[in-house]
């Protein structure tokens, strides 16, 4: 087995040649020759079996994760710390399955509260502060936050606390009720898949 | 509970819900709060029960927006939408640029920093800024909008709703027999006076403010004597 200093690679370095060698992930073709464009250890993967191209494939793996981000498209889950007329804003607490080790802030605008009748959207009748909301990121948004959306069936609030102070039971997917008082409160509910369904 | 009208505190027990194995329908109004199975008083004053509602009703300097209230604001900033408005309460009022009676995309009323305005707060709760408008609920003016010239004096929240309760303030009665005046009372203890001459707008905001803790008579009396050294 190679010593891992051998393997270990930065960008910019020359891993071979584009005749010899396909560019995998972490690396690229230039002038016809492959360099590497992260830190990270080599992986030679060979060609499968059968496929036109023979050459092994080159891979630079990045030897620690990465701490979560949150990109385009993924769903996070947020905590609701402010309801405004126009929007809400959120504190991102994980991206996917992945805590967030530094505090990402996001927005969720009344147009994209949900998919129906946006322009007569209620704020307050959707979120209210400290619940915990499933979204998904629509962009990068500015410097100061991203931009969410819970225009999904499976997208919105997923657990409430009611004035009363018990964690709510979701009733519809515009109400949830407290156990102590039996009230009802509104808000944008998330459709739950559960894995009995 | 009915009829017994009583002092209460921040956080004594109203009555407990398990004990009354009763299905009636009780109201809860300001100044009270559902805790599991007890309704608890969160607020200082009187306790009241009327028809099947109950209430705290105190009298405090700082105003706690209600919807439906009647209130008075100053106008601090104009956002594009709408304008903010001090209610002496902790958080800032909304009051939407179009709620205004007569108010149209081209004709937006041209409130200044300062302006006082007279409004209804539409929506009012904990966690948000109170929704304010100068329309009632269907569309008209009927009185709310700003209020020009005159002169502007705080006081209590319970002289406030005294002011503007059945039946008429004896004060006010008093006053309205030998001078003329316009007012106009916002629950959030605001209250507007506009009359001809200053010596009538300084008679009747004295009257009003030093009538708080009279009965009838006395106020009677009071405004007998203002009246007289007027003379």
């Amino acid at each position: 087995m190679a010593k891992r200093e051998d393997d270990l690679r930065t960008p910019g370095e020359l891993l071979g040649l584009a005749s010899e060698f396909n560019a995998g992930r972490g690396s690229y073709c230039h002038d016809g020759k492959i360099y590497a464009s992260l830190v990270g250890i080599r992986h030679l993967i060979e060609a499968k079996q059968g496929s036109d191209d023979l050459r092994p494939t080159i891979e630079i793996r990045r030897e620690k994760e990465r701490d979560a981000v949150p990109e385009a498209g993924s769903t996070v889950t947020a905590k609701i710390t402010k309801v405004q007329a126009r929007m809400a804003s959120a504190d991102i607490v994980c991206v996917g399955p992945r805590a967030v080790k530094e505090k990402f802030t996001g927005i969720v605008r009344q147009q994209d509260v949900r998919l129906t009748e946006i322009d007569k959207v209620d704020m307050h009748s959707s979120f209210r502060p400290g619940d915990i909301i499933r979204a998904e990121v629509i962009s990068l948004g500015d410097s100061r936050a991203y931009y969410l959306s819970t225009a999904k069936n499976e997208l919105g609030v997923v657990s409430a606390v009611s004035v009363a102070g018990a964690t709510m039971v979701a009733v519809s997917w515009q109400e949830m009720q407290c156990p102590l008082t039996n009230q009802r409160e509104p808000r944008k509910v998330a459709k739950v898949v559960t894995s009995n369904e | 509970e009915e009829g017994a009208s009583r002092i209460v505190l921040p956080g004594d027990v109203v009555f407990g819900l398990a004990a009354q194995a009763q299905n009636k329908v009780l109201r809860l109004g300001s100044g009270l709060s559902q805790d599991a199975d007890r309704v608890v008083a969160i607020k200082a004053g009187r306790l009241n029960h009327a028809k099947s509602k109950l209430w705290v009703e105190g009298s405090q300097k700082r105003y706690i927006p209600s919807a439906e209230d009647s209130v008075i604001g100053i106008v601090i900033d104009r956002r594009a939408e709408e304008f903010l408005v001090d209610l002496n309460a902790p958080v800032l009022g909304l009051l939407p640029i179009l709620s205004f009676e007569g108010a149209t995309r081209k004709n937006i009323p041209n409130l200044k920093e300062g302006a006082v305005v007279y409004g209804r707060v539409v929506k009012a709760h904990r966690d948000i800024s109170p929704a304010l408008s100068c329309l009632d609920a269907s569309g008209k003016g009927s009185g709310y909008g700003p209020l020009k010239e005159g002169y502007l004096f705080e006081c209590s929240t319970g002289l406030a709703r005294s002011l503007l309760g059945t039946p008429t303030y004896p004060v006010l009665e008093a006053l309205g027999k030998s001078l003329a005046f316009e007012i106009a009372v916002g629950v959030n203890g605001r209250v507007w006076v506009k009359s001809d001459a200053p010596a009538t707008t300084v008679l009747v905001s004295n009257a009003i403010i030093n009538s708080e803790c009279l009965s009838a008579a006395q106020q009677h009396i009071l405004v007998q004597k203002l009246l007289q050294a007027a003379k």
